[in-house]
């Protein structure tokens, strides 16, 4: 009947020496206490308001009982919050845990520091009906609010606390998350990883794992460079998340790139001479392309920062050959026309700086002239796809054959490239040299014009190492003296000038002979072919 | 209609009601009769014809299970009342808060206290929006001696609440409860409800507010009370008339006339002091009051553009001194014009380091100086002029602690930036700075209100009289008289060189919660516990106007510079605008989600500020809705809101104070509280 139980009456009771109480009073005593609080606590909520306070404290209650007479309960002013502690084998009997204090303990304590006194401080709180951005002032966020002063009485503690996001993660995940990353890690190449794999590009839950995939990636790509089949695994992931249909993968795609990337242009993929790290940026230069070309679209700027980075490491000589390559990969993944737009402007001056790495006399260790011969087959790679995709464009476009082309046509390149080096050594002709150095910059313009948008973002992605300052131009002045015959001149005229739509296809493809021989016409579609034979 | 039928009720009824004797001696004279007139015809057929009536008796023996009868015809009558029609629902819901608790407190009364309790809690959420104080008082009620005990509970049971309706909604409920025959619910409106029936439409919804709140005392007393006449415009000659009245510059004539009108008040007031109050001759006071009722007769002003009439004062009033006229004067000239377009400057006062002890603040007329009282029985006085040289000037303090007397502790005053004054021994609740600022008051928890002179730094006066926590102190516009209110339920008048007060208001029903003087110092306002504001006449003593319409307890007042409005603003936040001749609520200002401390209207009227718990300075248009022509608001009460301007949020400080000063700058006074 009352909220106050009887029981708490008979303690009462116990408590002050009463030990013959019998139930019935306790009973009939209960509701009278009920209410005897009941307007005590209206009195103290009275003394509280005319105290301007809004919560109520142990003084407004000793203030109500004061108001009646009664002698106010000593000892709970204190201000630590009283602690209730059930008394053993009783259910509804609580005790006040008043702990004992040593003498000895109060008397050594330090004394404690002596409170500030109170002082008043002044500011405007409005000028003209304005509130002045100062920090007296509460802020702006609790100006948008005004309406509802609960909220704002409340934004205070959310300010202070800021608390952080719960991101919920069931068991399962978890411990799928676990054991994907522990295979990638250990396991990379097993049968079971396959099976991840596959898992990965089409379950449907795993979209909340995705944030934790791309950091996991980014992380152990960073840590683990050298180690070449982590690496290749941690690509097939990527793939496999681009690939499942379930998962949005866009907002983490800017976490995702920079790693990409790296596994496609570092200068290092893996510690032993073994590590196929060819494939792995073959690879990844289909993925970086696959990302390109599903996202360009709703990136703008996604693809131009991809080739931005790709051309400052394929441009930079001071870069290693396997960067090169895969910069070449990444560009030819791309599409023919960007390696019209891109590459194809400075065949010409590249691979004459190739060239003394292919040759046997010039370059003694077998490594690099291997690696030499890799790049040097990925730019004909490279320059055949794109003419492929010319001829086949426009295959009326093919003018006759010039007679140079016919002359030249089976010279093995080595060969070509020994003997053009050979007439052009001795040979200082300013004016070629000028022009190629011209020709260069007619080859940067397109990619500069395509950047435009792009133009406030910094430079390419992380994995651009520097020195990507160095363009054409320099590239051009490291060859002094190694220039240049005037068809070969010619050549290179024509090559920059690639990027133009209306490029004569035949001119094209006969530059190209001049620099790739025969090798090319392995890439021209067969009628055609024929048309040349 | 049988006669040994209607026996067996009255013996029912008997034995019910335990009237055991009663009981016994019927039958016994029963049988008696019975046996002389056996033959005769039944004597008492006649008696009983109405079988309406016989249908009420019939019902008695069931009614074992009154609780349970308590219950199920409130909730019938309420699911009737919900589903009643739209037009005329809002009216009987009315008439639901007046049975609910009336059915509550008769199943207390009868001794049903769990069933009380259970009926309570079923449907006390019907009534919490509107009435949740009340209820909260009531819940605590368990045993009938509680409601003899309770004051609230007792004047509820012995005053009719009366309630407008109109006819047919009337005739509908009248209809309903005898066609179901809810005897007890018909019973309990018949006791405590007086219906005020009124032809053709229902009354619309927006002023059901005074309707539906209930006090403890008639509600035709108040009605009566508020058809006193009362004069409500500002004081002849003030100095604000005197500037308009000169424009703006005071040529010498008018100066010197100023000066012998001051030099007769001089005259009168010394007679009133040493003759006391009555020296002042009320026959004629009222004379005047007449003439200026009747119009302004033939005064100078009356072609000039005052809207507000003038008066006379009641209370001989202090001189002022022609130097302080001056610099009064040049404020005045000075008053930047607010209006809805152009606000205010707000000056925030912050209090720190108050570990939670600040009570009260109050800010001087030129804001000059801060006062705060400390529930540590302190009142602290800081002079914002010394503030800024605080650094550099402690000396100066300190020189001017060490000359200042025995009341200011001077151990470690050379670093303290405030003037301590000490003397209560309880929490201080309100201070008060006279109008020129050399003056203090100050009330608190030991019944006292102390007299602080802030020239000297010293206690001047202790006025004893209250008998309970003096929860409000005020001076008046003029100074010299002030008036305090008390948990006593009385406010008190004083004039400070007396040590007993003037006057005592008597007639709130709860603790008096604050006070207010009108700006002609004829009248105060006083706000209660009891949820109504109060208009007491200082001259005569008596209460000339009750306004109802808070629900929950009034905080604090402001009243207009012209006069005629007051505002009260209470616990929930609710402002209400009070016209004070009609006594009605000119309209309710809703926004603040907490207890509203402060209110102020700036020096020309046009503006409300108010500051309130929830952290916030609001400034409210009074032009907005109050400056139509006087004849129509009369009639059509509130016809549109006064618009909300600005809110103005502070730093997690609730706001005690605000105060305008003479040139419309606004003072505002708050403690930083972390905790909020």
């Amino acid at each position: 009947m009352s909220i106050v139980p009887k029981e708490a009456i008979e303690v009462i009771a116990q408590s002050i020496g009463i030990t013959n109480l019998s139930p019935e009073v306790a009973l009939a005593l209960a509701p009278d206490v009920e209410y005897r609080v009941r307007e005590i606590m209206q009195e103290a909520i009275k003394c509280m308001r005319h105290s301007r306070r809004t919560s109520l404290t142990a003084d407004d209650v000793d203030g109500a009982l004061k108001l009646r007479n009664v002698e106010p309960i000593y000892g709970f002013t204190s201000g630590d919050p009283l602690r209730f502690k059930r008394a053993a084998g009783h259910k509804d009997l609580f005790y006040i845990d008043d702990k004992d204090v040593e003498f000895k303990d109060v008397i050594d304590a330090p004394l404690a520091k002596a409170p500030l006194d109170t002082s008043v401080n002044t500011h405007w709180l409005a000028i003209e009906g304005v509130q002045p951005a100062i920090p007296e002032n509460a802020s702006v966020e609790a100006l948008a609010v005004p309406s509802d002063g609960k909220k704002s009485e409340y934004s205070e503690v959310l300010i202070d606390l800021k608390l952080p996001v719960k991101h919920v993660l069931s068991g399962e995940l978890r411990l799928y998350f676990k054991h994907i990353t522990e295979l990638i890690v250990n396991k990379s190449g097993s049968v079971l990883l396959k099976e991840a794999l596959v898992s990965l590009a089409t379950d449907s839950g795993l979209h909340p794992l995705v944030p934790y995939f791309t950091y996991f990636i980014a992380d152990e790509v960073t840590r683990n460079l050298n180690d070449f089949p982590l690496l290749f695994a941690l690509m097939r992931v990527v793939r496999s998340l681009l690939r499942n249909p379930h998962i949005h993968i866009d907002p983490y795609l800017h976490q995702l790139m920079p790693s990409v990337i790296t596994c496609l242009v570092a200068k290092r993929l893996g510690n032993r001479s073994s590590d196929n790290h060819w494939e792995l940026r073959n690879f990844t230069a289909n993925i970086v392309a696959s990302i390109c070309k599903r996202f360009g679209h709703v990136y703008h700027n996604l693809q131009p920062r991809v080739t931005r980075t790709l051309l400052h490491t394929f441009l930079d000589p001071t870069k290693a050959l396997p960067q090169h390559y895969g910069a070449i990969q990444g560009l030819s993944a791309l599409g023919p026309s960007v390696v019209r737009l891109l590459i194809l402007p400075n065949l010409e001056p590249y691979l004459q700086l190739l060239a003394p790495e292919m040759i046997h006399e010039e370059q003694k260790n077998e490594m690099k002239r291997h690696k030499a011969w890799r790049v040097y087959g990925a730019l004909l790679f490279a320059a055949g796809q794109c003419m492929y995709d010319r001829v086949k464009m426009f295959p009326g476009l093919l003018s006759p054959p010039t007679p140079a082309i016919l002359k030249t046509n089976a010279k093995v390149v080595p060969t070509m490239l020994k003997k053009r080096k050979a007439s052009t050594d001795n040979l200082m002709h300013q004016p070629s040299l000028k022009k190629v150095a011209t020709d260069g910059k007619m080859g940067v313009i397109p990619m500069n014009s395509m950047q435009i948008d792009t133009q406030g973002t910094t430079g390419g992605y992380s994995t651009a190492a520097g020195g990507s300052g160095v363009g054409l131009s320099s590239m051009s002045r490291q060859l002094p003296g190694r220039e240049v015959g005037g068809r070969v001149v010619k050549t290179s005229t024509v090559l920059s000038q690639a990027w133009k739509e209306d490029m004569d296809a035949g001119q094209m493809l006969a530059s190209l002979f001049e620099l790739f021989g025969e090798s090319v016409l392995t890439f021209t579609p067969k009628p055609e072919l024929s048309f040349f034979l | 209609m049988e006669e040994d039928q209607l026996e067996k009720f009255v013996v029912a009824y008997l034995k019910k009601k335990g009237f055991k004797q009663a009981e016994h001696a019927f039958q016994e004279e029963l049988q008696q009769h019975q046996s002389k007139n056996n033959s005769s015809s039944s004597i008492s057929t006649n008696s009983i014809t109405d079988p309406d009536f016989a249908k009420h008796l019939l019902s008695f023996p069931e009614l074992e299970n009154v609780p349970a009868r308590y219950q199920d015809g409130y909730s019938k009558l309420r699911s009737w009342t919900y589903s009643s029609l739209d037009l005329y629902k809002h009216e009987l819901i009315r008439v639901l808060y007046p049975v609910f608790i009336h059915c509550f407190m008769d199943l207390v009364v009868k001794g049903h206290i769990q069933e009380a309790r259970t009926f309570f809690n079923s449907f006390r959420e019907d009534h919490e929006m509107m009435h949740s104080r009340d209820l909260q008082k009531l819940e605590g009620v368990l045993s009938p001696s509680h409601l003899e005990e309770m004051e609230f509970a007792h004047s509820l049971r012995h005053n009719k609440v009366k309630i407008k309706i109109c006819q047919y909604s009337y005739d509908l409920l009248l209809q309903y409860l005898h066609k179901t025959q809810l005897t007890i619910m018909l019973g309990i409106i018949n006791e405590h409800i007086n219906f005020q029936v009124s032809p053709g439409q229902p009354i619309s919804i927006s002023d059901d507010a005074e309707v539906v709140t209930l006090i403890g005392s008639s509600q035709d007393e108040a009605t009566q009370i508020n058809q006193k006449e009362i004069h409500w415009g500002l004081l002849e000659d003030s100095l604000e008339e005197r500037l308009e009245k000169s424009g703006v510059l005071l040529s010498d004539s008018e100066k010197a006339e100023g000066e012998t009108k001051e030099g007769e008040l001089d005259e009168s007031k010394k007679r009133s002091v040493e003759g006391g109050k009555q020296g002042s001759s009320t026959k004629k006071l009222k004379k005047d009051k007449a003439a200026s009722a009747t119009g302004k007769t033939g005064r100078p002003e009356a072609n000039a553009v005052i809207t507000a009439p003038r008066v006379k004062p009641e209370l001989a009033l202090p001189v002022i001194s022609t130097e302080v006229e001056k610099s009064i004067l040049e404020d005045l000239r000075n008053r930047v014009q607010l209006s809805s377009v152009s606000l205010p400057s707000v000056n925030f006062y912050t209090f720190i380091n108050t570990h939670n002890g600040l009570n009260c603040s109050s800010i001087s007329h030129d804001g000059s100086l801060v006062a705060g009282g400390f529930s540590d029985s302190s009142l602290k006085v800081w002079d914002m002029a010394k503030l800024g040289q605080e650094a550099v000037g402690s000396v100066l303090q300190g020189e001017n602690d060490t000359t200042s007397s025995e009341h200011v502790l001077g151990s470690n005053g050379g670093k303290r930036s405030y003037t301590l004054f000490q003397g209560h021994s309880g929490p201080v609740y309100s201070a008060t700075f006279s109008p020129l600022g050399d003056f203090l008051l100050s009330s608190s928890a030991d019944s006292t209100v102390r007299l602080w002179s802030t020239t000297m730094n010293a206690n001047l006066v202790c006025y004893k009289g209250h008998n309970y926590p003096v929860w409000d102190v005020q001076f008046s516009p003029l100074g010299h008289y002030f008036a305090s209110a008390s948990h006593d339920r009385t406010a008190r008048i004083w004039s400070m060189d007396r040590i007993q007060p003037l006057r005592i208001m008597a007639g709130h029903l709860s603790d008096v919660d604050c006070v207010q003087w009108h700006v002609n110092c004829n009248y105060i306002a006083t706000g209660s516990s009891d949820k109504t504001v109060r208009l007491w006449d200082v001259q005569s003593g008596e209460c000339v106007r009750i306004f109802i319409g808070h629900r929950s307890m009034v905080l604090s007042l402001a009243m207009s510079s012209d006069g005629r409005y007051m505002a009260s603003g209470d616990e929930d936040g609710a402002i209400m605008m009070w016209d004070l001749s009609s006594g009605r609520c000119v309209t309710p200002l809703m926004g603040h989600t907490s207890c509203v401390w402060s209110l102020a209207f700036s020096c020309e009227g046009s503006l409300l500020a108010s500051g309130s718990a929830d952290c916030t300075v609001k400034l409210w248009d009074v032009t907005a809705s109050t400056k139509v022509p006087r004849t129509e608001e009369n009639k059509s009460g509130n016809t549109n809101r006064l618009r909300s301007l600005r809110t103005l949020p502070t730093k997690s400080s609730p706001v005690y104070a605000l105060r305008f000063s003479r040139r419309n700058l606004l003072f505002a006074g708050g403690v930083l509280s972390k905790s909020v």
